[in-house]
């Protein structure tokens, strides 16, 4: 009789026992390449976790959100940054700034501020700033975002005075070089740099690649001390990860959160500045019919969606830009959910020759942001009821973007693209000129009037600026109806009890350490 | 065996060139990733710029010909994403995986080894079912699934083990844990398989005859006949393993080659692909070679045939 009692004593096992203990013992329980930081961390450190690893720290390329979480004001600083709570700009490492002529600004810069390596900051500093991410062949991010093909000619006065000349005048030219960190005249002018030294608090201490980052506090700082004397960035891909880390305790703040992850009291809702909308190809057909676009603006139950999908948290948007941007215009409206008025329209449409039955591709990203999948088979649900024939296409990040950005796929057919746009900016122009001109990168149509209202808009400043941009978010909901807007978005930050810090606007692009104190 | 181990890398090295080829071409045909690395509202010029200081413009066949010509050199070009060297990228990710998957599959196949003896000694016994239930649903659990719930019982309820990362002894427990259920599930079946076949063969009931104990039997007998099929298994297993675990890696922040390749075929970024890629297939080839000298120690019938003069 065979016995179901283990008949062998752990001599059986000798060999794989001992390659087990091998394996082990030759890791000492640490992975390769990595750095066994394992203690909790010390009160003095604040530790953040993001969605990804930046790719780089590279000051030029800190309008990458990855990027300029990270070292934006925490590292390097800029000549003058925007206050995300009034829209304004306010002094940094320079003082005063002012329009010296049309094309020409003159700033003040600040005296007794040094870079982290013991060089003092001066014009030549915020000229080499300029030159290098402007007027370079470096292929900085921040000069496709915000300079476009437009050359600065930058002059180092004195010391303390810096001149910007600009080939046509910019009115927003102080808030363009917002978004410049400036580094110091030793910084490669041929190659990007991962590990930039600033002006800001924190002194980049470690990075571990593929583990932690770790900022230290600067004593040379001109500034106020910080309350931290550390912050430790890990990066976990999964929100929901991130979410239990600071749950745990492993993490005292971290990025990105979605509504389904379950935070409870740690979750911090804060306006993202991000903006969701269908954009339509008017084109091809139907959507060539006005008709038709309106249609699926009435089509879509945006409470609906904001108050299933989102828990209520997001906001019916009405634009393409949230209040707090300039040229965002409170009298507008969301379009009414009115599945009749917009079935009548097809038919409209349709009785005067348009093929409503043609197809269109309703092209999504795949996890562009929470709950997008289903939000995508919502939109395409409601869109079918209108009578449209909708396909929905989910597609990867390089796939989507072919949609997304001229030169535009061609035979595909009508397309509706949903997109999430994001202002970092606070300035309507840096929506408006990629999104509504009829050469804007993101733009799928517009006309000649429209073009001349937004060329017109981009030159005003002042009260007339924001007048003109509420103008064209009107006549764009009136008669472009390019389109279908959805949501504003609300953030979640995840922040544990002993920390102290009140998220905004810019904190999912900025994240400024200094702002945060331990709870007491 | 020096001749057969020769032989074996000889011919392994013509699939390694049609996998560097391959990756090569494909990565190319999924088009420009300008758009990826610039803003959304960059100018032509700047994508011409991009395009041009990437090599991209160039000819396939001329772009293939400097990346062979690099590959001889050790030279396997920059990250388009980081900018660091691709090569020190995959080399600093690849030993993170090796560690995971070597000691997952050591400790996959030691329990298995027991449980599924244990389970064959009496066919349809309680322990033959219950090692049957367990492995079988240990085969099927979708590892996403185990990850999440792990850290939500043992991180967050109960405050054992941390979430995620690499600090510590403590943080390789829910990563293996989460790995090594489906390949144990998989090699107990194997295991317990073969076992039963073994033990019922003529040559075990001689050895009971001839007054073998039990655990002479297991091990020296039936074992030792039955473990090629689990090997074969075994082999496949960790190659699957070393290939990357990449939702292990990416819901444990584990920093290993799985995601990295993952992560560069999303962002299009080739070089980083090539090295990680050919620096997989070189340790596959590697590790059939090892599973193939293991047959030859296992079983005599396999083993090369030295003819002396």
């Amino acid at each position: 009789m065979y016995s179901s009692k283990l008949p062998f004593s752990a001599a059986v096992l000798k060999w794989p026992a001992l390659a087990s203990v091998a394996v082990l013992g030759l890791s000492g329980c640490t992975v390769a390449n990595t750095d066994d930081g394992g203690a909790a961390a010390a009160t003095d450190t604040v530790r953040v976790v993001l969605s990804q690893e930046p790719p780089t720290l590279e000051a030029c390329e800190s309008n990458l959100t990855s990027t300029g979480v990270v070292v934006r004001s925490n590292v390097t600083e800029p000549l003058i940054e925007r206050n995300p709570q009034s829209g304004e700009l306010e002094p940094k490492l320079a003082t005063e700034w002012k329009a010296t002529s049309d094309t020409e600004w003159t700033l003040k810069l600040r005296e007794g501020v040094n870079f982290q390596d013991g060089t003092p900051f001066n014009a030549e500093a915020a000229a080499f700033t300029i030159e290098r991410a402007v007027n370079s062949k470096l292929g900085c991010n921040v000069e496709g975002y915000v300079f476009g093909d437009v050359d600065l000619a930058v002059k180092a006065v004195n010391a303390t005075t810096l001149t910007v000349t600009t080939p046509e005048p910019d009115p927003i030219l102080p808030l363009r070089l917002s978004f410049l960190e400036v580094v110091p005249t030793s910084t490669s002018s041929t190659e990007k740099v991962r590990e930039p030294i600033g002006t800001g608090p924190y002194k980049i201490d470690t990075w571990d690649a593929g583990q932690k980052i770790t900022l230290s506090s600067w004593d040379g700082y001109w500034g106020d001390k910080p309350a931290y004397a550390k912050a430790e960035y890990q990066w976990r891909s999964e929100s929901s990860v991130r979410a239990a880390m600071v749950t745990s305790g492993e993490a005292d703040v971290a990025m990105g959160l979605s509504p389904d992850d379950n935070i409870g009291d740690l979750g911090v809702d804060y306006p993202n500045n991000e903006t969701v909308a269908l954009r339509m190809d008017a084109n091809e057909a139907p959507f060539n019919d006005i008709r038709v676009r309106q249609a699926v603006n009435f089509a879509i139950d945006k409470e609906g969606i904001v108050s299933s999908l989102y828990q209520g948290k997001h906001q019916v948007a009405a634009q393409l830009v949230p209040e707090g941007i300039v040229g965002h215009n409170s009298e507008l409206k969301g379009w009414p959910f009115d599945l009749d008025k917009a079935k009548s329209l097809v038919a409209e449409a349709k009785a005067d020759g348009v093929d409503t039955s043609k197809q269109i591709s309703l092209v999504v990203r795949n996890a562009q942001f929470p709950k997008i999948t289903e939000l995508a088979q919502v939109l395409q649900e409601q869109l079918t009821q209108a009578g449209l024939n909708v396909k929905l296409k989910m597609l990867e990040t390089s796939q989507q973007l072919t949609y997304q950005v001229r030169p535009f796929p061609e035979d595909e057919g009508d397309v509706a693209l949903m997109i999430q746009h994001g202002n970092q900016a606070g300035d309507a122009a840096f929506t408006v000129d990629q999104y509504m001109l009829s050469t804007g990168a993101q733009s799928y149509f517009s006309t000649p009037e429209f073009d001349a209202m937004i060329k017109k808009a981009d030159a005003a400043s002042g009260d007339e600026r924001k007048k003109a941009f509420e103008d064209i978010f009107a006549y764009q909901n009136d008669k472009i109806v390019q389109f279908a807007h959805i949501s504003h978005q609300t953030g979640i930050l995840g922040v544990a009890k002993s920390v102290n810090y009140t998220p905004n606007s810019s904190s999912g692009d900025e994240l400024r350490v200094s702002e945060m104190t331990p709870a007491s | 065996m020096l001749i057969y181990l020769r032989k074996r890398i000889v011919s392994s090295a013509l699939p390694l060139v049609v996998v560097i080829v391959g990756v090569f071409a494909l990565a190319r045909m999924t088009g420009n990733p300008a758009s990826l690395y610039l803003p959304l509202n960059a100018t032509q010029q700047m994508r011409d710029d991009f395009t041009a200081r990437n090599g991209l413009d160039q000819p396939l066949l001329v772009q293939m010909a400097d990346y062979f010509g690099g590959v001889l050199r050790l030279d396997f070009g920059q990250s388009l994403r980081t900018g660091q060297d691709a090569a020190a990228m995959a080399l600093r990710a690849f030993p993170a995986t090796l560690q995971l998957a070597a000691t997952t599959m050591v400790l996959a196949v030691v329990l298995a080894l027991v449980v599924g003896c244990w389970a064959a000694l009496k066919p349809n016994g309680i322990a033959d079912r219950i090692s049957s239930f367990i492995s079988m649903a240990a085969a099927s659990i979708p590892d996403f699934w185990l990850a999440i719930v792990g850290i939500w019982i043992f991180a967050i309820t109960l405050g054992w083990l941390p979430t995620s990362g690499v600090s510590g002894a403590s943080a390789w427990v829910l990563p293996i844990a989460t790995l090594l259920l489906r390949p144990f599930g998989v090699l107990v079946q194997i295991v317990r398989g073969s076992m039963v076949s073994a033990l019922s063969e003529p040559y075990i009931k001689l050895a009971r005859s001839r007054g073998a104990g039990e655990l002479r039997v297991v091990t020296h007998h039936a074992l030792r006949n039955a473990a090629a099929p689990a090997l074969t298994v075994a082999g496949d297993l960790t190659v699957g393993l070393v290939n990357g675990a990449v939702v292990v890696e990416t819901i444990f922040g584990w920093p290993g080659i799985g995601k990295l390749m993952i992560d560069s075929i999303l962002q299009r970024d080739f070089a980083v692909l090539q090295a990680a890629v050919l620096l997989t297939a070189v340790a596959i080839f590697a590790l059939n070679i090892l599973i193939d000298m293991g047959y030859a120690l296992l079983d005599a019938r396999v083993r090369p045939v030295t003819v002396k003069a």
